[in-house]
């Protein structure tokens, strides 16, 4: 058959298909629920052998095209992925994400030492050498901090500022850390690794110097409740972008590509507990935190009941065959 | 085979063939994209900063949306477009063509973190040459692309002219190659139609504007036009 003739027999069936796929892409909604819509599988797979056969007797580019333009449409429409269910994100954030924490345990377990070693150390440090506090920071860093912890300070934590403000900076500030955390780990894990341990040199040198001028206990009121979402949250984006870096070390027995793309899954799903986790830290660091009047046994009983119920979400979550 | 393009086998057995965007084309999307959220950041701080200090913070939260969510929306739920992407004709599919996931978005938006090193995307362009379809690392690590939503103009059209038969014994090829030159003549200078139709003298036996218009003919005929 010529080529005139073949678009001569077909091509107002082409039209018509194109048009409908115009609609769906344009009004999903209506477009898919209308009869016509139980048609498009049928149609699209003619449209289909209509390009194999204009392939195949060699028709010019103005038909195949037209026809490639056709499929692309159709295939993307006939394949795309079933839309987000949002009780499936309620799900993974009590069950999947907590599993998926266990599954990785040993990343987490390098992140984790990565962030606590270097602060423990730094702590110990301080204790006995008060001068250190002087080589991590400069003067005016201490200073600031030093104002932020001013036990006659109303607000402790911070120098000025509200709350929304600073629930805005810390949303900002702490998930961006976070998933750079993540990210930079690809470059074979350094990224990561240089995060965690500065934060922890960061964090146990404050926390020894602010102890040793006498203004430990503001720093601890302020940070026993929401280190426990916010800490945890490092750890695990961190373990998560060590995770693609050890993978592009070491693949194992995968390739490299198909390796660092299931690295990447998992990694992308724990950035997205992390970030989950960072929010509800915000919520609490600046509208719980920060207020000094609490007394102590409010301020340090939820600090530990937050502390256990962090810990036990992630060792406990969806355990049990339920929903498996 | 243009080195571009991925060939992908759809399960009704043709090829699809996905036209992948170089560094370019996707670098002023980028930029198109920076202008229009920097323009609404400035003139969402603007009632924002008479709020004062709260107001700050809910700007925190708004460039916090702009620089990770953004993408991550506009990807999942418009399409596979942001804005700039869709006015370069762009459109991030997954590696086998068909719209992109939660996942694979979360994780190309992400690691852009790594392609934008050491602050220019130095990584991003370079793995862009290296890549053979211009996959930055994110798109490497999701298993994504960015392809031309549409690369050819479909549509040309042969002039009609009073068909001729050509000689007998062309081949396949060398027929197509005549129907391709009829199609994309009204695309070129007269005097490169003429410069390419004069190479088929021997064929047509004729030079200049004759020649164009028997190949012209030609191509008419192997349509089957009368």
């Amino acid at each position: 058959m010529k080529q005139d003739r073949f678009v001569a027999l077909h091509a107002s069936e082409w039209d018509q298909l194109q048009a409908w796929l115009y609609r769906a892409e344009t009004k999903p909604g209506p477009t898919m629920r209308a009869e016509q819509a139980l048609d498009f599988p049928a149609s699209y797979r003619r449209l289909c052998h209509h390009l194999a056969l204009a392939q195949a007797r060699g028709y010019s580019r103005e038909v195949t095209d037209r026809l490639q333009h056709i499929v692309h449409q159709g295939h993307r429409l006939l394949y795309r992925p079933p839309p987000p269910r949002w009780h499936r994100a309620a799900f993974f954030l009590v069950a999947g994400f907590p599993r998926l924490v266990r599954a990785q345990w040993r990343y987490m377990a390098l992140a984790a030492a990565l962030l606590y070693l270097p602060a423990l150390v730094c702590l110990v440090l301080v204790h006995f050498k008060p001068e250190f506090a002087h080589a991590v920071f400069g003067s005016g860093q201490l200073l600031e901090f030093e104002k932020m912890y001013d036990p006659s300070n109303p607000r402790i934590g911070r120098s000025s500022g509200t709350d929304l403000g600073m629930f805005g900076f810390y949303i900002w500030n702490n998930v961006s850390i976070a998933f750079r955390t993540f990210a930079s780990g690809l470059v074979f894990g350094i990224g990561a690794v240089y995060v965690l341990a500065t934060n922890g040199v960061i964090l146990g040198t404050l926390a020894g110097h602010l102890d040793q001028i006498g203004y430990g206990a503001p720093f601890w009121r302020f940070v026993v409740a929401h280190s426990s979402f916010e800490l945890t949250a490092i750890v695990i984006t961190g373990g998560a972008g060590l995770k693609m870096g050890l993978t592009l070390l070491a693949p194992g027995r995968q390739r490299r590509g198909q390796a660092m793309m299931a690295a990447g899954w998992i990694g992308a799903q724990l950035a997205l507990g992390g970030f989950a986790m960072l929010v509800a830290a915000a919520f609490l660091e600046a509208f719980w935190s920060s207020v000094a009047s609490f007394p102590d046994w409010l301020k340090y009983g939820s600090g530990a009941l937050l502390w256990v119920v962090v810990l036990g979400w992630l060792l406990r979550g969806g355990r049990g065959g339920h929903g498996a | 085979m243009l080195d571009t393009v991925r060939q992908i086998e759809t399960p009704e057995g043709v090829f699809l063939r996905l036209h992948s965007a170089g560094a370019l084309p996707r670098a002023q999307a980028w930029l198109i994209d920076l202008v229009i959220r920097a323009l609404v950041f400035w003139a969402a701080m603007i009632p924002l900063g008479l709020l004062g200090r709260g107001g700050m913070g809910i700007g925190s939260l708004v460039i916090f949306a702009l620089t990770w969510i953004y993408g991550v929306v506009c990807e999942v739920w418009f399409g596979g477009q942001t804005l700039g992407k869709r006015v370069m004709s762009l459109r991030v599919v997954g590696a086998d063509g068909t719209p992109v996931t939660l996942m694979p978005s979360v994780v190309r938006n992400l690691l852009r973190v790594v392609d934008i090193l050491p602050g220019v995307y130095a990584v991003g362009l370079i793995s862009t040459l290296i890549d053979p379809y211009a996959r930055r690392v994110g798109d490497v690590v999701a298993g994504t692309m960015v392809v031309h939503v549409s690369d050819t103009p479909w549509g040309l059209q042969v002039p009609v002219l009073k068909a001729e038969p050509p000689p007998a014994g062309l081949s396949a090829e060398e027929q197509a190659a005549i129907v391709e030159f009829a199609e994309r003549c009204g695309q070129l200078t007269p005097q490169r139609q003429r410069e390419l139709a004069d190479l088929l003298i021997p064929l047509t036996g004729r030079g200049g504007e004759d020649g164009v218009r028997q190949l012209v003919a030609y191509a008419n005929y192997l349509l089957g036009r009368t």
